[in-house]
């Protein structure tokens, strides 16, 4: 059997089932944040997935757009990650914890 | 002639000069510099009516230059909005000229009188500011030369006359008299604005010199110009106190007694029968069953108050009831064709009523009542009060030669000539008046001094003795009195007649009036009957007035009750009709359908609110689920579409 796009086009959108659920679900900031990860990672997927496969597309003249995106989203999920986890210290040093429902002093 | 043609300036200065006083003295009010002094209203208010009543001469003199034609200033556009052009001007004739003089005099003796009698209230300043717009109104109404700008004035009119009736308003009774004549000469007002606005629609014309020339001239159809004069007539009833809306004027005496004499002799009521004059050839030419209702209603209220006068107790209710009586008297002249009588008597009657009012508020100011039961013997404490109310009273019975038996004379001619069953009418009046004019005289002046003081005193201070008051109340009463004896005399040789029919195209004019010897005696019997009755019962006590009250049977008890025409007017339309049915109709539609409809409305978006308001709960996650629930359902929707559905 080969591997084809469909196949990782599957475990991309698994992955980003998986990573919304945990975005949407958790109340704890972390877990969201890991969620939030994995449904960058499942799009990086799909993206690596249509540059392997691009001749299917008949877009020939730049392969390797998908990577040049790849690239992209690490640096910012990595930024995004730093700046995220550096807050949530801090709100868990005031506050004493990181439940996104009691993080609410500017709600209304 | 004595001076050059008075200019346009001047004129506008008639009217300008109380405005200014009004503006200023409200302006000057509230400033630290006079808050607390009270002189300078006054001062200001009788030198902006002094400027007035100079210019005013000036005006009079060039209307009688004239020979009272119309001058020809042209009106200036105020405003222009599509078809209809908005003039403002000054209709200068011989009748706006008499009616600016007899204003400015009146309002400028009235202003003299009450420095004296307003020292120490609380309220002088806003006392001279109303009482200067009152005036300005007035002599904007009169020199109106546009019918919008004559409805403005007239509704400036009833503004100011609120404010003053309702002057004393930390007193309930003035509170409601206020708002009584407020209220009541609104229902004339709405037909005169129902007037203005058919007029406007069906001929385009608000000017009204315009107006009456295309009236006389046969260019406005019957039917118009009958709800036109009609409307006109409904203003003229509701602002001259004329029957079925009289009740307000008795109730108007709970403002200051200056402010009474000024509503009474020179502004407010005389505004109707002014209305009526102005459009006198619109009148004519106009079916003739409008001036036969004009006269009769006039007649009816004439006697109908004459009699009410009989039988007051309060002094400035008799003269209340006089002036009623007296302005019906014009009217009815201006029904039977009498346009210069009308005016004449308006004329006579401004300077007369005014000293009968303000002679009413200087016994005030001696006895602190108005309670006629409370006085007596008050000739030989306050002679010039009693002297000029003498005078005043003979000259409003008509007695020969003083000026009311002029005008009256003509009235009564002006009758007899086209209406006869009016004639026995004004001449019934005219003994009637007599009779509840010297009633008071006696009552007040004459026999034992009463003891005075009432719940009514319109000052605070304590009364002693009765004494005759201050030299500024007394002045104006003296100076009034040479009008009262000779203001007659201006139509002797035509020449009052000449000067107002002048405001009337050539062929409607009479030429100068004819005395006939035997309604001259009728007059003066009726005068002298009047005056003999009043002797024999008040001061001779031969009958007595219970005796004749016994022999008159129920009438007596009618007549005070006032015909029950407060009770048909407050209890039977006010209470019952409009309070009772039509509130409680209107009560119904309001609670039932419109408060329903609205309450539904309310509560359905009330409802709708609630249910999306869990939407919005401020949780990020739960707003990013409906995201995803909305991508996905998008993704359904191409799926199943395919992409066309994108294309759109």
């Amino acid at each position: 059997m080969t591997v084809d796009l469909a196949h990782y086009l599957t475990v991309s959108g698994l992955l980003f089932g998986v990573g919304i659920s945990i975005a949407l679900a958790k109340r704890n900031a972390i877990a969201v944040l890991m969620g939030i990860e994995l449904m960058l990672n499942a799009v990086n997927l799909s993206f690596l997935s249509f540059s392997r496969f691009s001749g299917a597309f008949a877009i020939k003249d730049n392969p390797l757009d998908g990577h040049v995106f790849v690239v992209f989203v690490l640096t910012v999920a990595a930024a995004e990650a730093a700046v995220a986890l550096a807050l949530s210290v801090l709100i868990y040093r005031r506050r004493e914890t990181v439940d996104l429902d009691r993080i609410n002093l500017l709600r209304w | 002639m004595i001076l050059g043609t008075v200019p346009e300036a001047v004129v506008w200065a008639i009217y300008l000069a109380p405005v200014a006083s009004f503006v200023v003295i409200a302006a000057l009010s509230r400033t630290a510099r006079f808050q607390g002094t009270s002189e300078y209203a006054g001062r200001i208010t009788i030198a902006a009516i002094g400027i007035a009543w100079l210019a005013s001469l000036w005006a009079l003199d060039s209307a009688i230059g004239n020979d009272g034609e119309s001058l020809a200033f042209a009106p200036h556009t105020w405003a222009t909005l599509f078809d209809l052009n908005v003039t403002v001007g000054v209709h200068l004739d011989g009748l706006s000229g008499i009616m600016v003089f007899v204003v400015t005099s009146v309002s400028l003796l009235v202003q003299i009188y009450s420095v004296g009698y307003m020292e120490g209230d609380r309220g002088v300043s806003r006392y001279f500011a109303s009482m200067s717009l009152f005036t300005a109104a007035m002599l904007g109404l009169v020199l109106s030369s546009s019918l919008l700008q004559l409805f403005v004035h007239w509704e400036l009119v009833g503004l100011a006359s609120y404010l003053l009736i309702g002057f004393w308003f930390d007193r309930p009774p003035a509170a409601a008299a206020a708002k009584k004549a407020f209220i009541v000469t609104r229902f004339g007002d709405f037909a005169f604005l129902l007037a203005v606005v058919l007029i406007w629609s069906k001929t385009g014309l608000l000017d009204i010199a315009a107006i009456n020339d295309l009236a006389v001239a046969g260019g406005i159809g019957a039917a118009v110009l009958t709800g036109f004069t009609l409307g006109l007539f409904s203003g003229a009833i509701g602002k001259s106190a004329q029957f079925p809306l009289h009740i307000w004027l008795p109730d108007a005496m709970e403002g200051p007694t200056p402010v009474s004499a000024l509503i009474h002799a020179a502004t407010m009521v005389v505004a109707g029968v002014y209305l009526i004059a102005r459009f006198f050839p619109s009148f004519e030419a106009a079916p003739a069953q409008i001036l036969d209702l004009v006269a009769y209603t006039g007649g009816f209220t004439a006697l109908l108050a004459a009699s009410l006068g009989i039988v007051q107790t309060d002094i400035k209710r008799v003269l209340a009831y006089s002036t009623i009586s007296q302005i019906g008297y014009m009217v009815m002249a201006l029904g039977v064709f009498g346009f210069v009588a009308a005016i004449f008597h308006l004329f006579t009657h401004a300077f007369f009523k005014a000293l009968l009012f303000l002679g009413a508020g200087s016994v005030n100011h001696a006895t602190g009542t108005f309670d006629m039961r409370r006085m007596g013997g008050l000739r030989g404490y306050m002679p010039i009060t009693y002297w000029t109310f003498v005078i005043a009273s003979l000259s409003l019975a008509g007695v020969f030669p003083l000026a009311g038996f002029w005008s009256k004379d003509e009235i009564l001619l002006d009758a007899w000539k086209y209406e006869k069953p009016l004639f026995v009418v004004g001449a019934l009046v005219a003994g009637m008046t007599a009779l509840y004019m010297f009633r008071a005289i006696f009552m007040t002046f004459w026999g034992e001094y009463q003891g005075g003081e009432g719940s009514d005193d319109e000052h605070a201070e304590v009364h002693g003795e009765p004494h005759e008051s201050p030299r500024s109340m007394a002045l104006p009463l003296l100076i009034l009195a040479v009008p009262a004896v000779i203001a007659g005399f201006f139509n002797l040789g035509g020449g009052f007649s000449h000067l107002v029919e002048g405001a009337l195209p050539d062929e409607l004019r009479h030429g100068p009036p004819d005395i006939y010897g035997g309604i001259v005696a009728v007059s003066l019997v009726m005068a002298f009957g009047g005056i003999g009755a009043a002797a024999a019962i008040y001061h001779a006590g031969r009958p007595s007035a219970a005796d004749v009250r016994a022999k008159l049977g129920p009438l007596p008890r009618v007549v005070e009750a006032k015909y029950y025409l407060d009770f048909i007017a407050e209890t039977l339309i006010v209470r019952w009709i409009l309070n009772g049915v039509i509130q409680r109709a209107a009560q119904l539609v309001d609670t039932y359908i419109i408060d329903f409809a609205v309450d539904q409305f309310a509560e359905s978006v009330r409802r709708a609110g609630d249910a999306m308001r869990r939407v919005e709960a401020g949780y990020v996650q739960g707003y990013t689920s409906l995201f995803l629930a909305g991508v996905v359902i998008a993704v359904v929707v191409i799926a199943v579409l395919g992409t066309g559905v994108l294309e759109r």
